[in-house]
């Protein structure tokens, strides 16, 4: 840093993983926003199936992968501590204003889930953004979910119910919002919309070689 | 008496949800669905809103009642009691939520929870952005349209149709973003010290009573419904 001093502040180097840029800020922000009318939309198909959902059994959990996605892309992409956390909190947030079946409860859920995502990359200290730690973020942010879950939509179920719940979950966490947000992270970065951020700038490095 | 503010009804959308735990049978859930309509329906502004909004409730009520039924033991009163559990977390959220604007929630998060000043102006102009990004999701999927890549029927479709308007939403979104944090650290967005709001962030009377009814909906089911009945 002292031979090079960059001012810019699209330019400066990566940092503190504590040290917020702008930029990385208002991403995480966009990230949490589009994600939450994504979600919106998925909400409003999953709610538009309770016949489907009841008679699927703990399988319905298969189908939770696709909420746990912001924290994991924003984790990858932005590479801070909290990224996760902050955009799947958001998202949650805009999904609850656009109005799901679960009201401002989803915020807690986002709340738990966010955590569950930051946790996987705070076991690696901010220093690994590969597949398998994007698919331990979904599977962490599946079961953060679940934990809320325990207590609020499962307590009337059998033990054998809510394992295979927990279990079709943390599968679903990891594939779909693990492996999912990683594709769509490498995906995003060769659109070249993220260059200013670590991921894009790691594939332009990658590239360039 | 001003209107309350966005945190008070936040808390009396959140707090409920401590009491729902305590609804263990349909009576019990009956009883505090009413008191939670008497107690915050004075406060709802956009009937129709809060309607469409408490429809999701129900769909979901009646889709745990019937997998609570299916899985749970066939037991009537506690399928319904599942089901109004979640009515009681719901009913709030649909009255109130119309009534909570994202920008005024942002001004008093920052200045009377004092949340750290940054992410709080970064999450509201993200959320001022949500009816242009609503915009841009309608071009792509017209887009996507005319390119006779939709509507998308089935399951799988839609998912894959969900998936790919939104990766479209985020590139275009991704790249205004970095032309407005330039544009915000040029105006000393990253180093200010001192800042001001786009509004104050008083706590009045009609705070204080909104989160006292939100408190006293969390205990309800708990202590007050044994206590009266």
């Amino acid at each position: 840093m002292n031979s090079t001093r960059i001012t810019s502040p699209l330019l400066r180097p990566h940092g503190s993983p504590a040290r917020w840029r702008t930029i990385e800020l208002l991403t995480a922000a966009i990230i949490g926003v589009v994600f939450g009318v994504a979600y919106w939309g998925y909400s409003s198909t999953y709610t538009a199936l309770p016949g489907l959902k009841a008679l699927t059994g703990p399988f319905v959990g298969l189908v939770n992968g696709p909420w746990l996605i912001a924290g994991v892309i924003s984790g990858l992409v932005i590479r801070r501590v909290g990224a996760a956390f902050f955009a799947e909190v958001l998202a949650a947030v805009v999904s609850t204003q656009l109005g799901t079946e679960w009201g401002w409860t989803t915020v807690i859920s986002g709340v738990v889930q966010g955590a569950g995502a930051e946790l996987a990359f705070a076991i690696f200290l901010f220093r690994r953004f590969t597949w398998p730690v994007a698919a331990l973020s979904g599977a962490l942010a599946a079961v953060g979910g679940f934990c809320y879950e325990w207590f609020t939509w499962l307590p009337g179920f059998d033990l054998e119910y809510k394992l295979g719940y927990l279990g079709a979950f943390v599968i679903s966490g990891a594939l779909v919002a693990g492996i999912g947000g990683w594709v769509l992270t490498a995906a995003l970065a060769r659109t070249g919309a993220i260059d200013a951020l670590p991921a894009g700038q790691e594939a332009a490095r990658h590239n360039a070689v | 008496m001003s209107s309350p503010g966005p945190l008070s009804l936040l808390a009396a959308c959140l707090l409920p949800v401590l009491g729902a735990f305590a609804v263990d049978s349909a009576r019990v859930g009956l009883w505090g669905v009413g008191v939670e309509l008497v107690a915050l329906g004075w406060l709802a502004r956009d009937p129709r809103r809060s309607v469409k909004l408490l429809a999701f409730g129900i769909l979901a009520a009646i889709s745990i009642f019937v997998s609570t039924y299916l899985y749970g033991g066939r037991h009537l009163d506690e399928s319904a009691a599942a089901a109004l559990r979640i009515v009681y977390i719901v009913l709030p959220a649909a009255l109130l939520t119309p009534v909570i604007q994202p920008a005024e929630l942002g001004d008093h998060l920052a200045q009377r929870l004092h949340l750290p000043s940054r992410p709080v102006v970064a999450a509201v102009v993200a959320l001022q952005r949500i009816e242009s990004i609503g915009e841009q999701w309608r071009q792509v999927q017209q887009a996507r349209r005319a390119r006779g890549l939709g509507p998308d029927n089935g399951v799988v479709r839609r998912f894959t149709g969900l998936a790919s308007t939104a990766f479209a939403v985020l590139v275009v979104s991704m790249r205004h973003t970095a032309s407005t944090a330039v544009a915000m650290d040029a105006r000393g967005f990253a180093a200010a010290t001192q800042r001001t709001w786009a509004g104050p962030a008083p706590w009045g009377w009609s705070d204080s009573i909104v989160l006292g009814l939100g408190i006293g909906l969390s205990l309800f089911p708990w202590f007050l419904f044994p206590w009266f009945f």
